[in-house]
């Protein structure tokens, strides 16, 4: 059967690659805000549980971090033919709102987008917001 | 008056002539809300992808002193999804992409970014 595409770098002989495959060294961490001042997502703790990449949050809030809890992530290579984890994305279900995230790594950054979909009555307008973090480590 | 929202709508052209992705996109506003209309690179012409619905949300920070728009959305193609989000800085028109494939073939899940100018 032909292989179907929707545009040509589809087009791609591989392996079969399994999300597991995929490696997701750069993505597993504890990122961290870049703006100290950020009045949403504080810290992203990425990890591993049962083969599946796992993401809790936790978002700035009055009396101190929110923690969202833990939600499933699908993992993203570089390309179809990759093996190298580039990003991901999750949703986060917090009953009033729907809180979706495309997070990909450019130059050891993780670049998160964040689409805040409001789901109550309040009259708030869902937003977006891109934000920057950075990966805690032992000093240099 | 135009608004920020207006002036995602056009049509944009991608910036890399060598692109082996997305070649081009449509921005159109109807009764019902934003239409988007993706051309993919074929091997023998572009093409031509299933027009999805739109998003729009409010980009709460500004880019580059601007107060801009974000589009949302997700394209079926069958054997492929592909979830995208849309907006400009600068003036280029930036369209990152989560494809999803559906299909079996062992292709891995892919994210991507690609840049656009407003066709003259």
């Amino acid at each position: 059967m032909k292989m179907q595409f929707a545009q040509i770098c589809d087009l791609v002989e591989t392996e079969s690659i399994r999300e597991r495959d995929i490696d997701r060294g750069a993505l597993v961490g504890n990122w961290i805000n870049s703006n100290p001042d950020t009045r949403s997502i504080t810290r992203v703790n990425v990890f591993e549980a049962d083969g599946k990449l796992q993401l809790q949050a936790f978002a700035v809030g009055p009396g101190g971090p929110i923690d969202w809890g833990t939600t499933t992530a699908g993992v993203f290579a570089a390309g179809p033919a990759s093996r190298a984890g580039a990003g991901f994305a999750a949703t986060f279900d917090l009953g009033f709102a729907e809180v979706r995230l495309q997070a990909m790594i450019m130059k050891g950054l993780l670049v998160l987008a964040q689409f805040h979909l409001l789901k109550d009555d309040s009259g708030r307008a869902s937003y977006f917001m891109r934000e920057y973090y950075a990966k805690t480590h032992d000093l240099f | 008056m135009t608004t920020n929202a207006d002036k995602l709508l056009g049509r944009w052209l991608n910036t890399n002539h060598e692109t082996r992705g997305i070649a081009e996109c449509t921005v159109a506003r109807d009764d019902d809300g934003i239409n988007v209309s993706v051309a993919g690179v074929g091997e023998d012409g572009p093409i031509q992808w299933p027009a999805a619905r739109a998003t729009l949300l409010e980009n709460v920070e500004e880019e580059a002193g601007q107060r801009t728009n974000v589009l949302l959305a997700t394209f079926d193609l069958g054997f492929m999804r592909a979830e995208t989000h849309m907006r400009i800085n600068k003036g280029v028109f930036v369209i990152v992409l989560f494809a999803t494939f559906l299909d079996g073939s062992g292709r891995a899940n892919y994210l991507n970014r690609e840049f656009f100018y407003r066709q003259p």
